[in-house]
């Protein structure tokens, strides 16, 4: 008797997914970040950095897109005595794309910073602007990002006050194949308390990406 | 007893005619023949050579040659049982040169008719010529076929003769027994197609004792056909070529680009704010996009040849070579297919003498 009774939501579910392989398109990329991140504060500067695993995935229909990205890893402080802390970051933005080659994009960005001791979390709203173009033939296409937040929910003592950030770098796609390869730079800088506290986190991208996925 | 019988119906006739004349004048050549054929077989053969001399006058020169030697036969005939044997010989003369093919009906006519018709057409050099009316004939291997009948044993010449009588073509020289083919293969005397639309067929009837006994003369209009030849191809255009030498577009798009891009993660930091950040990494970041971008103008570098596209602009060229050399082939095979339409005119005899 329960199979019968889904029956129908399977049908549903598989005759969506197969309307939608029609129009939709997916990709996914994997890449490591080798990120760095400095904390100036009144009482000092903290550098941090260390590798982290950055995933992303998009799924695009006609000029609408949904970018979903997930990143994480471990930092450590420099220095001989330095401790480590857990960096971990997402985004959901959803985009309009108004020309081939601009898109627009908006959504919240959260990141976390967890200690033995304590766990800072920061929560954005951010838009974006991403342009992207073939600039050495059809194979390689370079890209250049920028966001600015337009509103923040930090759980530091200092109030936030404005942030911004941006990546540049190129993608290599390789002929007759789904594959493309990623090299960039990406920064995200943020001001806290009227400038007393100076949070950035900057780091360079390699990955491989996987397009046209089934 | 006999001849008074028939001098009285022919003077009967003439008062008739005289009393009426506007009735006989009406009456038509085909009832003078009949009327004169009905004397002649009622013996009265006076009358039926009045009767057929009339009904030969009026015959114009266009009528039938098988209705004239039908009247020219009987009008013999009368005038040999008249007794006028050289009147009818004149008439059988006049009878051979008008159908040299005529044969008088031995069913019909008496052994004395058709042997003294047989000695005048012995004596009498005359042809026909039988030509088609409108043919076309592939110059040098095909034929235009010129019928030649003669009256008798003769020696005959054919000739083709400009239209102001110099010679054109001699076709052939030499006797002819009844009837004989001769071939003209359309050209001139030096093998070309001939220079003009118009020449004569003469045919020149001679005795054995080299007596011209007659000329009959055939107009020819010549028109060289030729069929149209093919237009050639027309020529490849630029627009129908890819380009066989790269541009410098997509060279200087590539420099140009990676500058861009690598001043641009060289300049990221400054832009949003980040200024104190380490270097090393973005410039490593910014110089692998420049020389991606670099490396990008060495391989679209201006002027670098396009093997792909010189193979397809190869594959047009041939094409249009292959094109070409098919429509010229075809044009010389129709530039040899010359024809040559004729068209015979009207024959026209000329003899030496009258009958």
């Amino acid at each position: 008797m329960r199979i019968p009774r889904a029956a129908p939501a399977l049908i549903a579910l598989f005759a969506g997914s197969a309307l939608g392989a029609q129009t939709l398109h997916p990709s996914a990329s994997a890449s490591l970040v080798w990120a760095r991140v400095r904390s100036q504060k009144s009482a000092g500067t903290d550098y941090l950095s260390g590798p982290a695993f950055l995933g992303q995935g998009t799924l695009a229909m006609r000029r609408l897109q949904l970018t979903v990205t997930y990143m994480q890893g471990t930092v450590n402080q420099d220095g001989p005595l330095g401790a480590s802390r857990n960096l971990v970051e997402g985004t959901v933005q959803l985009g309009f794309r108004p020309l081939d080659w601009l898109t627009l994009e908006t959504g919240p960005h959260a990141r976390a910073y967890s200690s033995t001791g304590a766990t800072e979390r920061w929560a954005f709203w951010e838009l974006r602007a991403r342009a992207e173009t073939a600039f050495v033939g059809s194979a390689v296409r370079g890209y250049a990002e920028l966001w600015r937040v337009v509103a923040a929910n930090v759980n530091v003592p200092e109030s936030f006050g404005h942030g911004q950030g941006g990546e540049v770098g190129m993608i290599l796609r390789l002929a007759r194949a789904p594959l493309a390869a990623r090299v960039g730079y990406r920064i995200d800088h943020a001001v806290l308390g009227g400038g007393t506290r100076l949070e950035t986190v900057d780091g360079v991208v390699v990955g491989v990406g996987l397009s046209g996925l089934p | 007893m006999r001849g008074g019988r028939h001098l009285a119906g022919l003077c009967m006739m003439a008062l008739a005619l005289a009393a009426v004349p506007s009735a006989l004048r009406a009456q038509s050549s085909d009832s003078l023949f009949a009327t004169g054929l009905r004397a002649y077989k009622n013996l009265e053969f006076d009358l039926a050579a009045w009767l057929l001399r009339r009904d030969l006058a009026q015959l114009s020169a266009t009528a039938p040659a098988a209705t004239r030697a039908a009247g020219l036969a009987y009008l013999g005939a009368a005038e040999l049982f008249r007794g006028k044997r050289d009147s009818a010989a004149a008439v059988f003369r006049r009878l051979v040169l008008v159908d040299p093919r005529y044969r008088p009906d031995r069913l019909v006519f008496p052994p004395e008719v058709t042997t003294l018709f047989d000695g005048v057409r012995l004596q009498t050099k005359t042809v026909t010529v039988d030509v088609p009316r409108d043919t076309t004939v592939v110059p040098g291997t095909g034929s235009f076929d010129i019928w030649v009948i003669a009256s008798s044993f003769q020696t005959t010449e054919v000739t083709l003769r400009y239209t102001d009588g110099a010679p054109f073509r001699a076709l052939y020289t030499g006797p002819i027994g009844d009837s004989l083919k001769v071939q003209w293969d359309g050209l001139d005397a030096s093998g070309v197609p001939p220079p003009v639309n118009r020449v004569v067929l003469r045919v020149a009837s001679r005795a054995p004792t080299g007596e011209l006994g007659g000329i009959v003369q055939v107009p020819l209009d010549l028109r060289v056909v030729r069929p149209d030849t093919l237009p050639w191809p027309p020529p490849l255009t630029a627009a129908q070529l890819l380009p066989e030498r790269a541009k410098s577009g997509a060279a200087t798009r590539s420099l140009l680009g990676g500058l861009f891009l690598s001043g641009a993660v060289a300049a990221l930091p400054a832009v949003v704010g980040g200024t104190d950040t380490r270097s090393g990494p973005r410039m490593a970041v910014a110089g692998t996009i420049g020389l991606a971008g670099l490396f990008g103008y060495m391989l679209h570098r201006p002027g670098r040849p396009l093997a792909a596209n010189m193979r397809a602009n190869q594959t047009l060229r041939e094409t249009w070579q292959r094109r070409v050399a098919t429509a010229t082939a075809e044009n010389a095979r129709r530039r040899r297919d010359v024809r040559l339409a004729i068209r015979a005119g009207e024959p026209t005899a000329i003899q030496p003498r009258g009958p």
